[in-house]
Parts: structure tokens; C-alpha cells; sequence
């Protein structure tokens, strides 16, 4: 099985990047970012491997503002002379584009490297392990539980990444990082009662060593499980459990209003509220691009400012927002380090890094005491249609559980939530100290969360 | 060309060198530029090419798939190395592989193009721009509501080769094109949003059937509209789609539920129920990848098969799973031309194309007027199903209460939730006024262009999500 590094034989990204800095007229300011990296991805079904796949790729993106208008240009893999025609292609863009005093390179600077972010051992993995922690994962995934003897799918995928930057706003030279990742999800079927009910888990760490897939596949197939003989609730006004992945779905949608670049431009619901009470106290949203194990850690941003750690609000009142170098200087502002790029393609926006709700020292057990009785949530779906960051508005499809005296019980499917999203905020009485981070958007993460009231839909 | 056939001959010889059944090649050459008006300036002006190729090996049900986006021949070589070592450790004899002629002749067959009065990758930049200038004037002139306009434009040419160890050779040139317009009014700090994009295999003769200016109307109608909006109700009602909608709805409700992997792992609501009545009879639904211009159009899919009409529903009866090559040859029929991906970094799996409810016999008013008490869905946001048991959820971008026949109060945050087939049962009118819709669609992490379309349609009884129970 090979797996070589993705440049090999060809010119590294730093020198990649050099290439744009050394095309660089003057009165311009030009920025490069090169990307480069492998995946493995296994998926397994009944025992078999169902598919094998290896990838490598790379791309430069290159940025070029001239009289504060922006260009960009990128290229899959290109050789040297290709980055100087990107240089070339971006501004000529930048003639068609409108001046804006928000286009600006930020000065790099070195940031600190992140411990533990590469994992060597990783590098060292074969493949038939890998194959062979997949087919395990399946294996116990359809074992564990009489119910669940299928998967919809189950997969073990790794990724090793290199990122180079290089701008006119610095001093010469270029910035870079590493990182491996690596993940097990399964998503199991149960069968039972006439129904089909599906469940989903994941685990994600550096490295093979960190991942638990026995974890990963007693949940999926408990979660699956539970929610055989699920009825249609009666609508009515309820308390809502969220459980910590339902939770982070609802902050994928309440991200978008944190954006300093929504605010500006008139898309945000949170606009003008800071230093106001926009949650209850019980609310504290931090986000912390710096955060050890998370999902989107990593010592800079997409346009190489050191990433850090930045509270949004605190006990339910609104401190700020989230700022990339463009955001930054409309507002006379500094970047707080989320300028995200989703890849070489992307002209850098605002994204957050590890954004969460911070959790509390109760268990989730007493959250749910608490609650006493309440409608229980553990997938919601439809979010991308239903939910909105602008209008506020956040009505989803959801499935789970009833609970009663104080514990989970009853299942349940073919349900709505509904309320909005500052409704939301404003209702949340209690967090659990289960926090956990998810892999939407580049990671958020929440534990599990009791809402005083939401509109359940249902007959 | 996107590579030679003598290159693509030796991959594929090093891809079946460990035994494999079948090798394949998926090559692929993107030219992209695309253009973006926000907060009333052009900020973002961006050309961009991506290229790469990915190498298939079948063994057994197994697929091993290598992909890199370097296209020289020690890279592909690799690739194919990678992907032979995954399907097999068996050394197998060494296969020759003629490619559609190549052998003796050198030729290969001509790539297949859509030819298009006007190819939007020729049209100056400036007048791209003065497109997305109408559709902004357009937007703020609907109304003093009418805060923020964000205009996107792309246009696309995707250059694909797709050749395999069975000597099939196909090349296809397709041009894409796209304007989204997003659209947000506010008032007494109330804020609601309106977007429409139609889009198009086809070059910029989208703009003669979908002006720039009619777009952004659309859209900033919606969104002021939706100010007046009442919150909507949670309960079980009749619900009307408008034009176009029922698409996303069939798209969602069942067109998943029907795409052949779902099928295979028996991990849908329609697995083993060919022949069935399981819509109302009123149903009549089609995939079709061959619509003229259509935004889903293809004229082979991503594995090179010709792209089909292919008859889903006929008068309620399901007809027909949708295939790719690898779940076709599991069931020993042919490919119905629906294995699709959203780049050469991605293995093909079965996708809709253009997914259609056909127009019926109803007058659209009719049906309204026929209605006591229900919603009006008039514009749907995308949505979302789990094939295994049918249960979807869509959201609607502008919808309306029904009351005594007459649509009344627009309602804000309705969401529709239901399951496949009890839905597609549940319809008891079907009208005669076809529109189609075009969106994006994901399924494991892979986007591609799809088309929906219906007229308008009315469902018995579902339930709605809204705040007001």
C-alpha cells in the first residue's frame, strides 16, 4: 500500500508561495495560500469492504488588492509559472471589482504552534489497519444490540494537511502548519415494531490511538435502538431537551449572526445588541480556535492571523462578534482569527473555530431531573432550510424521546421544533457539563441543553 | 483533449495488474469564474481552474478508488497503483485494454458538446457585471423595505473524460451557468429573506428566459412579502405546493428513497415494492437527465453512460430504482445513467438528475378554492429525508394560510414533515401548471446540480411545524 506525501517531486508550497510574493507589483498587496493533502477513507458493510479510497491534491489561491479592489485566482496544483499567471489572472479581476476600504492584508506575524496538532505515529498507520478498524467498527456496530443488524454506513477516514502563506504584509519568507485527523462514524439501522429508525455517531481525534470505536459503535446502534415504536407527539408548547449534537446544530445556525460581517452588512438579528442580554444566564458562548483536540483547531487563520480565544457572550450578555481582516477594518476593529477559507478555491470569509456553549458542572442526568417532563431531542434535520441566521427563524424536523419524571422515555418521530433563535437564547434554564464537539461547519460544540419552551409540532 | 489514450491505456493496464474486473478512469478539467455584488459593490471577482483524475478499480462488490489532481504520468501511474493494491493481492495476467478504437487507429471518438448561441466562459467581464447591477437595481426598486442584496454569479466548463478497461471512451464538454439572488427586508426590526437562482446547462441565453431583473424581483418580492407574515401554525392541515415546489417535495420524499444504494443495503422505505401502487394514482414522476438546458442535464453521467427519461411513478406504481454501474450490474439490469459525482476527488454514486412530477389535469386555482382550511406553500427551501424509513422535513421559503378557498395571511417559519410514501398517497389533486427549480443537492458530502419540477399539487393532510400551536 502506498501513501506518499502529496508534493512529491514537486516544488513545496512555501516556494509556491514565493513565486505570487516575487510577481508582486508595487502598490500591490498580494497574498498566497497553498493547501496541500491525503486522505484515506474505508467504509465497510456486512463484513466486507464496501469502498478504498486514497486521495492526494493541492492548490494555490492567490488574493491581489490594488487600490482597494480585490482580485483572486486559483489553480489546482500548478507549476511555478502558472502561481505568476495567477498573480496575473487575479488582477485583472481586481479591474472589475469596486474599491472597498475593508480590503486589506493584515500584517503575519509567527503564531505559536499548537502541541500534538500533527501526530507522527499517524503517518506510520497502514492501510490494512485501517481497513481492519473499519470492518471492526461495522463488525460491533451490528452486534451489540439484537435490533441493530445493519448499518446505513460505517466509515474510518483519515487526513494529513499542510497549509503555507506568504503575503506582501510581511516580513519575507512564509508562515505554515500540519495537521493529521483522523475519524469513525456509523450511522445504524434498528429494526423493529414494523419501524426503521436510523443513528448516528462519530469520534474524531489526531490519531488512530485517540479514537475509541467501540464508543462510536454503542452509541450509533443505542441511538438507533431507542427509538423503535416512536409516535407522532400532539403539538403543543413543551420544555425541550437538546441533546449536545442537536444543540450544536442549533449554534451552526446561530454562528451566522455572530459574523461581524453579517453585522455590517445588515444580516444579522444580534446587530445591535451588544453589551445587551441577548440569552439567559445561563448562556456563555466562547470560541476558541487554540482549543486542544477540537475539530478547526489551528495556529492561524486563513489569512495567517494567530487564531485565539474569543467570548461572544457572557452569562447572556453580548460581548462581540467574530472578525476576519476585511470585518476587522470596516469596524476599526482587530481580527479576532476566524478568516475561514474552505479551501485554496476560497476567498477568505469570517467562519467561527470551535464556537461552543460552555458547559456547567451538572450531568445531564440532573438536567434532565430538572426538566421533569419535556420533549427530549437527538437529531434534528431540514436545518438548512428550515432554520435561518438572518430572520431568526428556527423550525426543524426532530426526532427522540419523551421525557417523563425525569428520565428519557417514549420515543419519538415525525416531529417539529419551532421557535427562533433569540427565543431560544432567552429560554435556555439550564446546560449540562457534557460538552462535546461535532464536525459541522469546522466544529462547534455544545452539551446537553434544557429550553424552558419551544412549540413541538406534531398531530 | 484531457489526457491521451495511450496515458490512459497504461493506467488502466496498472489498475487491473492485481486482478481487478474492471478499471476506470474519470478525469475531469474545470474552468470556473464567478462574480459577486454585496451591500451594493462588486467585491469579489474570482478565476479559478481545477483539473485531476481518479482511477476505479471494481473488485468483486468492492470499489478502490485513487484520485490526485496532479495529471502527469508518474502521479496517475501511482494512483492506479493505489487503487489496484486496495482491490486486490492476486497478480493477475496482464490484460490488454483497447480503448473505442484506439488501438488501431489512434482515434477516439469526438467529446460530446452542448452547443449554446452564446458560451457564458467568452462574455467580457463587464458585461457579467452589469448583470449582477440589474438584478441589484432590480431588488432595491420592489420596495423601501429592501435592505441587503447579494448577487452570485458563476459560470462553468467542466471538461470530462471517462474511459474504462472494457474500451469505452467518452469525453463531455458542459457548460454551466448560475444567478442567485438573496434578498433581505426588514422593518420595525423585524428581518426576512427572499432567493431564487435559476441556472442552466447552457450558456447565456438563461438570461432571455430568466432576466437578471425578473430574478431579483422574485426574490425581494419574497422577502417583503414574508414582513407581513403571521407566525405559522403547528398542526396537521392540507397543504398546497405551488409550482415547482412538489419537485423538491418528490425530490426529498422519495426520489432518495429510490436511488439504488439505498436500495442495495436495504436501508429504504422502497426497497422490494417495484410494481406497487404506492402514490396516488394521480402521481406520474420521471428522472430525467436529458431535458434541453436543463440545470441537472447530462448527456452521459459520470461512469459515461448516456443519461435516460426514466419512468419513476406511473399513475401511482412504482416503476423503477434509480442506478449507477456498480449497483446495475448487482441487480443484473442496465444502468439507468444516474451514477453521478461532483468531481473526480469523488466515487460516483446514484443521484437524480431533473426529477419531475408530470402535470396533471387540476386547474391550479381550483385546487385552492377547493381547499376549506390549509397552507400554501409557494416557494420551498431545500429539505431533507433518512431513505431508511421516509420521514423528510423541508422548510418553506414563502408560504400562506388557505382559509375558505382564498389565500389569506402569508405565515413565517413553516416547515413541512412527513414521510415518502404516505405522503405521495396523500395526494389528491395534481394541476396543470409545470415549473421547475433548480438547486444543489448533497448526499455524503458531494454537491451536484439537480433539477426538480411539478405543478401545482395539494397533499390531503400533513403536519406543519410552525411556532403558533
Amino acid at each position: 500500500m502506498r501513501e506518499r506525501p502529496a508534493g512529491s517531486g514537486r516544488p513545496d508550497l512555501p516556494e509556491l508561495c514565493a513565486v505570487a510574493m516575487a510577481e508582486a507589483a508595487g502598490g500591490e498587496a498580494v497574498e498566497a495560500f497553498a493547501q496541500e493533502d491525503t486522505h484515506v477513507q474505508v467504509r465497510a458493510r456486512a463484513g466486507e469492504v464496501e469502498s478504498l479510497s486514497f486521495s492526494e491534491s493541492r492548490g494555490v489561491g492567490v488574493r491581489v488588492i490594488v487600490d482597494e479592489r480585490l482580485g483572486y485566482a486559483y489553480a489546482a496544483d500548478p507549476e511555478p509559472a502558472e502561481v505568476a499567471e495567477l498573480v496575473r489572472v487575479a488582477r485583472e479581476g481586481a479591474r472589475f471589482a469596486e474599491p472597498d476600504p475593508g480590503n486589506v492584508l493584515v500584517r503575519i506575524g509567527p503564531a505559536d504552534p499548537i502541541a500534538g496538532l500533527f501526530d507522527e505515529a499517524q503517518a506510520t498507520v497502514t492501510t490494512d489497519r485501517k481497513v481492519a478498524v473499519a470492518l471492526e467498527l461495522e463488525r460491533l456496530a451490528t452486534s451489540r444490540r439484537p435490533e441493530v443488524r445493519k448499518v446505513e454506513s460505517v466509515g474510518y477516514g483519515d487526513a494529513r494537511s499542510r497549509v503555507a502563506m506568504a503575503s506582501t504584509a510581511m516580513d519575507g519568507g512564509s508562515v505554515e502548519f500540519s495537521r493529521t485527523d483522523c475519524w469513525a462514524s456509523a450511522t445504524c439501522l434498528a429494526e423493529g415494531e414494523g419501524q426503521t429508525e436510523s443513528g448516528w455517531s462519530f469520534g474524531l481525534a489526531r490519531g488512530l490511538a485517540g479514537l475509541d470505536v467501540a464508543a462510536v459503535a454503542d452509541e450509533a446502534a443505542d441511538r438507533a435502538a431507542r427509538l423503535l415504536g416512536g409516535r407522532k407527539p400532539a403539538s403543543a408548547r413543551l420544555p425541550v431537551v437538546l441533546d449536545p449534537a442537536a444543540a450544536a446544530a442549533f449554534l451552526s445556525v446561530l454562528s451566522g449572526a455572530l459574523s461581524a460581517e453579517a453585522v455590517q452588512k445588515g444580516r444579522s438579528p444580534l446587530a445591535t445588541l451588544v453589551g445587551q442580554a441577548v440569552g439567559s444566564d445561563a448562556v456563555t458562548l466562547v470560541d476558541d480556535g487554540r482549543l486542544e483536540g477540537a475539530p478547526a483547531t489551528a495556529p492561524f487563520d486563513g489569512e495567517g492571523v494567530a487564531t485565539g480565544r474569543t467570548t461572544l457572550v457572557e452569562g447572556g450578555v453580548l460581548r462581540g462578534f467574530l472578525h476576519n481582516a476585511y470585518t476587522a477594518a470596516r469596524a476599526g476593529a482587530g481580527s479576532t482569527g476566524n478568516a475561514g477559507r474552505g479551501s485554496y478555491r476560497s476567498v477568505p470569509g469570517v467562519a467561527p473555530t470551535n464556537l461552543h456553549l460552555s458547559p456547567s458542572d451538572q450531568d445531564a442526568e440532573a438536567l434532565l431531573r430538572r426538566a421533569g417532563r419535556a420533549v427530549y431531542v437527538q437529531d434534528v434535520s431540514g436545518l438548512h432550510s428550515g432554520a435561518s441566521s438572518i430572520s431568526g427563524v428556527f423550525s426543524v424536523g426532530a426526532t427522540g424521546l419523551r421525557v417523563e419524571g425525569g428520565a428519557l422515555g417514549a420515543p419519538l418521530r415525525e416531529m417539529t421544533i419551532a421557535s427562533t433563535l433569540l427565543d431560544v437564547l432567552g429560554a435556555i434554564v439550564a446546560v449540562a457539563s457534557d460538552l462535546r464537539f461535532f464536525p459541522f461547519g469546522a466544529g462547534l460544540g455544545a452539551p446537553t441543553v434544557l429550553v424552558g419552551e419551544m412549540t413541538v409540532g406534531g398531530t | 483533449m484531457v489526457l491521451e489514450p495511450e496515458l490512459v491505456q497504461r493506467v488502466l493496464r496498472v489498475a487491473l495488474g492485481t486482478g481487478g474486473r474492471l478499471a476506470e478512469v474519470f478525469a475531469e478539467d474545470r474552468t470556473t469564474t464567478s462574480l459577486r455584488l454585496d451591500d451594493g459593490r462588486v467585491e469579489e471577482v474570482v478565476a479559478g481552474r481545477d483539473r485531476g483524475a481518479g482511477v476505479r478499480v471494481f473488485h468483486g462488490d468492492t470499489q478502490a478508488y485513487a484520485h490526485t489532481n496532479r495529471m502527469d504520468e508518474a502521479a496517475l501511474v501511482r494512483a492506479a497503483e493505489a487503487a489496484a493494491s486496495a482491490a486486490g493481492t492476486r497478480t493477475g495476467s496482464v490484460r490488454v485494454v483497447d480503448l473505442a478504437g484506439a488501438s488501431s487507429t489512434g482515434d477516439v471518438p469526438d467529446p460530446i458538446t452542448h452547443p449554446v448561441p452564446e458560451p457564458a466562459d467568452g462574455v467580457a467581464r463587464d458585461r457579467k457585471v452589469a448583470w449582477l447591477r440589474e438584478a441589484d437595481d432590480a431588488a432595491r426598486a420592489v420596495a423601501p423595505t429592501v435592505r441587503q442584496v447579494a448577487v452570485a454569479y458563476f459560470d462553468t466548463r467542466q471538461r470530462v473524460l471517462i474511459a474504462d478497461s472494457d474500451g469505452s471512451w467518452v469525453e463531455e464538454d458542459r457548460p454551466r451557468i448560475r444567478l442567485f439572488v438573496s434578498v433581505v427586508a426588514g422593518r420595525d426590526g423585524v428581518m426576512q429573506t427572499g432567493s431564487h437562482g435559476p441556472a442552466s446547462m447552457g450558456g447565456t441565453e438563461l438570461f432571455q428566459r430568466h432576466p437578471p431583473a425578473a430574478t431579483a424581483e422574485r426574490a425581494a418580492r419574497q422577502a417583503v412579502t414574508m414582513l407581513d407574515g403571521i407566525p405559522a401554525p403547528a398542526a396537521e392541515m392540507a397543504v398546497v405546493i405551488g409550482p415547482g415546489g412538489g419537485g423538491v417535495l418528490f425530490h426529498e420524499a422519495c426520489g432518495h428513497g429510490l436511488e439504488a444504494d439505498h436500495i442495495q443495503k436495504d436501508a429504504s422505505v422502497f426497497a422490494g415494492r417495484l410494481g406497487d401502487r404506492l402514490a396516488s394514482p394521480l402521481v406520474n414522476g420521471v428522472d430525467d437527465g436529458t431535458v434541453p438546458g436543463a440545470w441537472g442535464s447530462l448527456a452521459v453521467d459520470d461512469e459515461g453512460a448516456p443519461t435516460h427519461r426514466t419512468v419513476l411513478f406511473e399513475e401511482g406504481v412504482l416503476v423503477s430504482y434509480l442506478y449507477d454501474r456498480l449497483r446495475a450490474e448487482h441487480d443484473g439490469v442496465p444502468t439507468t445513467g444516474n451514477g453521478r459525482r461532483q468531481s473526480h476527488a469523488h466515487l460516483p454514486i446514484p443521484r437524480m438528475t431533473n426529477s419531475y412530477i408530470l402535470a396533471g389535469d387540476a386547474d391550479p386555482e381550483g385546487v385552492i378554492a377547493d381547499t376549506p382550511r390549509g397552507l400554501y406553500a409557494r416557494t420551498l427551501g431545500g429539505g431533507q429525508v433518512n431513505p431508511a424509513n421516509g420521514d423528510f422535513v423541508f422548510g418553506v421559503a414563502e408560504g400562506y394560510l388557505i382559509e375558505d378557498g382564498r389565500i389569506t395571511s402569508p405565515v413565517r417559519g413553516a416547515n413541512l414533515i412527513g414521510n415518502g410514501p404516505a405522503i405521495l398517497a396523500a395526494i389528491d389533486a395534481v394541476a396543470t401548471d409545470f415549473e421547475t427549480w433548480d438547486g444543489v443537492c448533497g448526499k455524503e458530502g458531494q454537491g451536484v446540480p439537480v433539477g426538480a419540477g411539478s405543478p401545482t399539487i395539494r397533499i390531503a393532510r400533513m403536519t406543519v411545524g410552525g411556532t403558533d400551536a
